[in-house]
């Protein structure tokens, strides 16, 4: 198990302030989606030394969650919390960069963090029903700064769940880490097999829910457009995947002109 | 006390923008937006009703329930300022904003999320996630731009737009032709995950395969095992059951000794 040294805790905090920061972009304020996984965990990878932790956590979750939308009154998972817990807890857990077993491991923790998150979503939305019928109560010169006030308690209140749910998961993540590095070898390759399927998974469940059909077409179009030019004629990656962008467009333009 | 009443502006308008920033701040499970959207009036409000208890009465009016897509809301605060005016300066003295944030709300929530979340959304991750998988590491920054120039654009512009037109929602419609761009964006999205699983042989180290096999059988092998994943999620399960799901088949692979 790491260390919990001066550093280890400067580290956690320093991570549990990122994370209450860029939590704020997930619901409270601007929307911009630097609290998306693509984004989140690479950037929480490069503050703590290992950018390859965030990209590969950053890159899967982030085709994992992305369709699981705030619409209506549900509240999805805190899919930035976890990012940002998951990349630390791989990134503390070995200082010279975690291996791919630990990463595939810090992943699965997410599934242990996702309803603590929702929980603590639910007592944020309490604490800001409280503070809208304090504004609701107000009334003349009062009124303004009820809501002024309920908005910064607002913001506060999505800070220190983010804050403070980093604060507990990391520790206790890399508790787990302990135990896991004196799991038998196989569990070890398990987790590398886990990582390196995690993003057909994440596919898979775009797939899902973008298309009423199990075989699509249209993934097939991509497939064979980047099959042709990537291992054929070995064309680089973001040329190949903006060909297949481009066969996507045509074949929207094509199926809408038939029908 | 009565003082003069003055004119909206760009200043004013943008000041709403930057303060819709802040619609979801204290977003709650019954309240939703309301706090967020007359927070983010109160200054055009303050403006046009010099007057406290007028100003008052009209804040009442925007601490009614409100809840639609956050993106979107730029639209109706456009709409609800003009509003405003035109009642504070006696061009409209009947306008009932209550009735067309009523009115707007819901509809334009559930074309926003379709459009937003549904396929704007899935799309810039589709294809930032494909990059970084593949070693592109300005996969993150393409997401953000690509994201963004929709978000700020549109969010600005429907601003603006709903205070132009007043709320006609229609006119924005024919202007933009969200559902088409949305039905497009998903297809896109489904092309580059079929471009990101032929890409399979060449995926960053940590996510490739050792098994010795020809590039194309990797590819096709990845094909065949998503529409096999597919399949069975057609059958239910959250995104932590097929993550868990897939842990265990992992380890009882890993047990049985093959290795990818």
């Amino acid at each position: 198990m790491p260390a919990f040294d001066g550093h280890m805790i400067a580290s956690i905090l320093g991570v549990a302030l990122l994370g209450g920061i860029i939590g704020l972009d997930r619901t409270a304020a601007g929307q911009f989606m630097i609290s998306q996984p693509i984004v989140a965990g690479p950037l929480t990878g490069w503050l703590l030394g290992d950018v390859t932790a965030g990209v590969v956590i950053g890159a899967t979750l982030e085709l994992i969650w992305v369709l699981d939308l705030p619409v209506g009154s549900f509240v999805p998972a805190d899919a930035t919390t976890c990012t940002v817990s998951s990349t630390a807890i791989a990134a503390l857990g070995a200082p010279a960069g975690a291996e791919l077993p630990l990463i595939g491991f810090s992943i699965l923790l997410t599934s242990l963090m996702v309803p603590a998150t929702m929980k603590a979503d639910g007592l944020v939305r309490s604490a800001n029903f409280r503070s809208a019928d304090k504004v609701m109560a107000a009334s003349g010169p009062d009124l303004g700064r009820a809501l002024t006030r309920a908005q910064l308690r607002g913001l506060v209140n999505f800070f220190l769940k983010s804050a403070l749910l980093c604060c507990l998961f990391i520790p206790l993540g890399l508790a787990f880490v302990g135990v896991f590095r004196r799991l038998p070898g196989f569990a070890q390759e398990a987790m590398s097999l886990f990582v390196k399927l995690l993003p057909l998974l994440g596919v898979a469940a775009i797939v899902r829910k973008l298309s009423v059909m199990t075989v699509d077409r249209f993934v097939l179009t991509g497939f064979a457009v980047s099959a042709l030019a990537g291992l054929l004629v070995h064309t680089p990656a973001p040329v190949v995947l903006l060909l297949a962008a481009a066969a996507g467009w045509i074949g929207a333009v094509y199926r809408e002109r038939r029908t | 006390m009565n003082g003069e009443r003055s004119r909206i502006g760009i200043g004013d308008l943008l000041i709403l923008f930057g303060r819709s920033l802040l619609l979801q701040a204290v977003w709650s499970i019954d309240r939703m937006q309301t706090a967020g959207f007359a927070y983010a009036m109160a200054p055009a409000l303050r403006k046009l009703y010099p007057d406290a208890g007028e100003y008052e009465a009209r804040m009442r009016v925007h601490l009614e329930y409100f809840n639609t897509q956050p993106y979107f809301a730029s639209f109706i605060l456009g709409a609800a300022v003009r509003l405003e005016q035109d009642r504070a300066e006696g061009r409209d003295p009947g306008a009932d904003a209550a009735g067309l944030k009523a009115s707007l709300m819901a509809p334009l929530g559930a074309l926003g999320d379709s459009f937003f979340w549904g396929a704007l959304k899935p799309m810039c991750a589709a294809a930032a996630s494909a990059a970084l998988i593949t070693g592109s590491w300005w996969a993150p920054l393409l997401f953000l731009g690509l994201f963004n120039v929709w978000h700020v654009g549109l969010r600005l512009g429907m601003l603006f737009w709903g205070y132009a037109g007043g709320g006609d929602a229609v006119a924005l419609m024919a202007r933009y032709p969200f559902t088409r761009m949305a039905r497009r964006f998903k297809i896109i999205s489904l092309s580059l995950l079929g471009g990101l699983v032929a890409l399979m042989p060449f995926w960053r180290q940590e996510f490739r395969t050792v098994v010795p096999v020809p590039p194309a059988a990797v590819a096709g092998a990845g094909l065949a095992a998503t529409f096999l994943i597919v399949a069975i999620m057609r059958r239910g399960g959250s995104p932590v059951q097929l993550m868990l799901g897939l842990a265990a088949l992992c380890l009882a692979l890993a047990y049985a000794g093959v290795v990818l």
